[in-house]
């Protein structure tokens, strides 16, 4: 007489965890195409009114608020967004001073409220 | 099918009796995938940024150099080039940066005019700068100083405070873009950062035919003395090749980790127990081939590798996009005082997250491979004495 093979409870638990992997990437997928559909294009407009692709992500040196414009002398002196030397802005900055030599003076600001 | 699901059950027990060890692969296994992904995915995000972008740039951008440096350009030079055959538009503009010591950062002032722009500008409240005196800024700007729509921002030009109304603030969802632009009218731009009447920044052309690019660009070379001018196309592909290498060089950075976690993870797989060896001679007595023996510990690391592996894309996946990749984009974007908030749009589609899973899950399994065949090699009466 044949036994029917029944899987022990921790391989039928192990089948059912494989589907979790699974389960994981698609919700990464899934909400990384809701995200996209979220987020992209959002600041493409900017893009338009300005008329250059660069992102604002470092304001502190003009190479990187501005690759697509390529600057002699500065970083991106032989085509724009070329590898530059700087690992993008670098972890140590240069002295405030140096930056504010020559600045022209504070800012007035007069609120409507 | 039954014999593999019998060696499953066998070896979801052993990774069960070894819980501890079990679990610290799995972690391990997660954070070197983790990091590698975050590099991954955050490098691929920008690059699919710029890209959207690069749509807006007009054809070619003329840009004059004096003594090897960028230097103003004669707006008249506009003339020299409408002529050129497929030459659509020549407009000259006016942009550069602005110091604010207040918050020790550049700003971006942008001169642009209203009438040009069709749809929506991205603004969240107020409109774009129709007349002189008036200015759109970007959130980050705007936070900073506290500016709303209806306040004025005075900036010293020429030793006068020169006052801007701000009649725009553009939006969070945009501040990828505009954290740190000042939107003024072409005149107004160029009085706040001090352009003399008649210069420009440089010169944006539109072509008819954008295939006919490297032409005009040897013509306008040709007609315009120190000119440099900028291809959008060349441009692009630049930007292509900018970001694989950087993100390629930092993933680089990352394989050390992954090849250190391999060598431990073989270590740790190679040296059985005496526990393991006993229970590996148990079972060759009891009639298990050396097949099946190799295929139960095959199981145990696939289980884990998988685990791990999408434990890591996951954490990478909610690192980078929902947390804003807190750490790894500031040590990336250096000392800037204006940062906009880090909300990228994914770029993942499901081959490049099978292809990170599997460049982590296919050398794992492969180095538990032969320790598993030398396990499964052991002489069940050797082994069961506690022999090596």
């Amino acid at each position: 007489m044949s036994r029917r093979f029944v899987p022990g409870r921790r391989a039928r638990w192990a089948l059912v965890g494989a589907g979790a992997p699974f389960a994981l990437v698609a919700f990464v997928l899934i909400d990384a195409a809701r995200l996209t559909a979220a987020r992209a294009g959002r600041s493409a407009s900017v893009a338009r009114v300005t008329e250059t692709p660069d992102l604002a992500l470092s304001s502190s040196a003009r190479w990187l608020r501005h690759p697509s414009q390529s600057e002699a002398g500065a970083a991106f002196s032989d085509l724009p967004a070329s590898l530059d030397v700087d690992p993008a802005g670098a972890l140590l900055g240069p002295p405030r001073e140096v930056l504010e030599a020559g600045a022209p003076e504070a800012v007035e600001i007069r609120s409507a409220r | 099918m039954k014999r593999q699901l019998a060696l499953l059950d066998f070896a979801m027990g052993s990774l069960r009796r070894r819980a501890g060890k079990s679990l610290a692969l799995v972690a391990g296994l997660a954070f070197v995938v983790g990091l590698f992904g975050s590099a991954l995915l955050l490098t691929d995000a920008l690059k699919r940024e710029y890209e959207r972008g690069t749509e807006a740039m007009p054809d070619l951008t003329v840009q004059r150099l004096v003594a090897g440096r960028p230097s103003l350009i004669d707006a008249a030079a506009a003339d020299a080039l409408r002529d050129i055959p497929t030459v659509r538009e020549v407009r000259p503009r006016v942009w550069g940066y602005f110091f604010f010591r207040a918050i020790e950062a550049n700003v971006t002032i942008v001169g642009v005019d209203a009438a040009r722009i069709d749809g929506d500008p991205g603004l969240a409240t107020g409109r774009l700068p129709r007349a002189a005196g008036e200015v759109a800024i970007g959130t980050a700007l705007g936070e900073l100083l506290g500016l709303r729509v209806g306040d004025e921002l005075g900036l010293p030009v020429d030793g006068e405070m020169t006052f801007s109304r701000v009649v725009g603030t553009f939006g969070a969802g945009s501040a990828l873009r505009s954290a740190d632009l000042v939107i003024a009218t072409p005149a107004h731009a160029r009085t706040l950062l001090g352009v003399p009447e008649g210069a420009a920044t440089d010169l944006a052309i539109d072509l008819t035919t954008a295939d006919e690019a490297p032409v005009v660009s040897a013509r306008i070379a040709e007609r315009l003395e120190g000119a440099r001018v900028l291809d959008k196309r060349l441009l692009r592909r630049t930007y292509e090749l900018t970001f694989d290498t950087r993100g390629g060089l930092l993933a680089a950075l990352l394989v050390p980790a992954l090849a250190a976690f391999l060598l431990l993870a073989w270590e740790r797989l190679t040296g059985l127990g005496a526990a393991e060896r006993q229970e590996i001679g148990v079972l060759k007595a009891v009639g298990w081939g050396t097949a099946d023996v190799l295929a139960a510990r095959i199981w145990e690391s696939a289980a884990i590798a998988v685990s791990g592996a999408v434990l890591g894309l996951v954490a990478a996946y909610l690192y980078v996009f929902w947390a804003g990749a807190p750490g790894l984009a500031n040590a990336l974007l250096g000392w800037s005082a204006i940062q906009p908030p880090m909300e990228l749009a994914p770029s993942l589609d499901p081959v490049q997250a099978f292809a990170i899973l599997g460049a982590v899950v296919v050398p794992f399994v492969a180095v538990s491979v032969v320790p598993a065949w030398r396990a499964a090699m052991i002489d069940p009466d050797r082994a069961m004495r506690g022999a090596s």
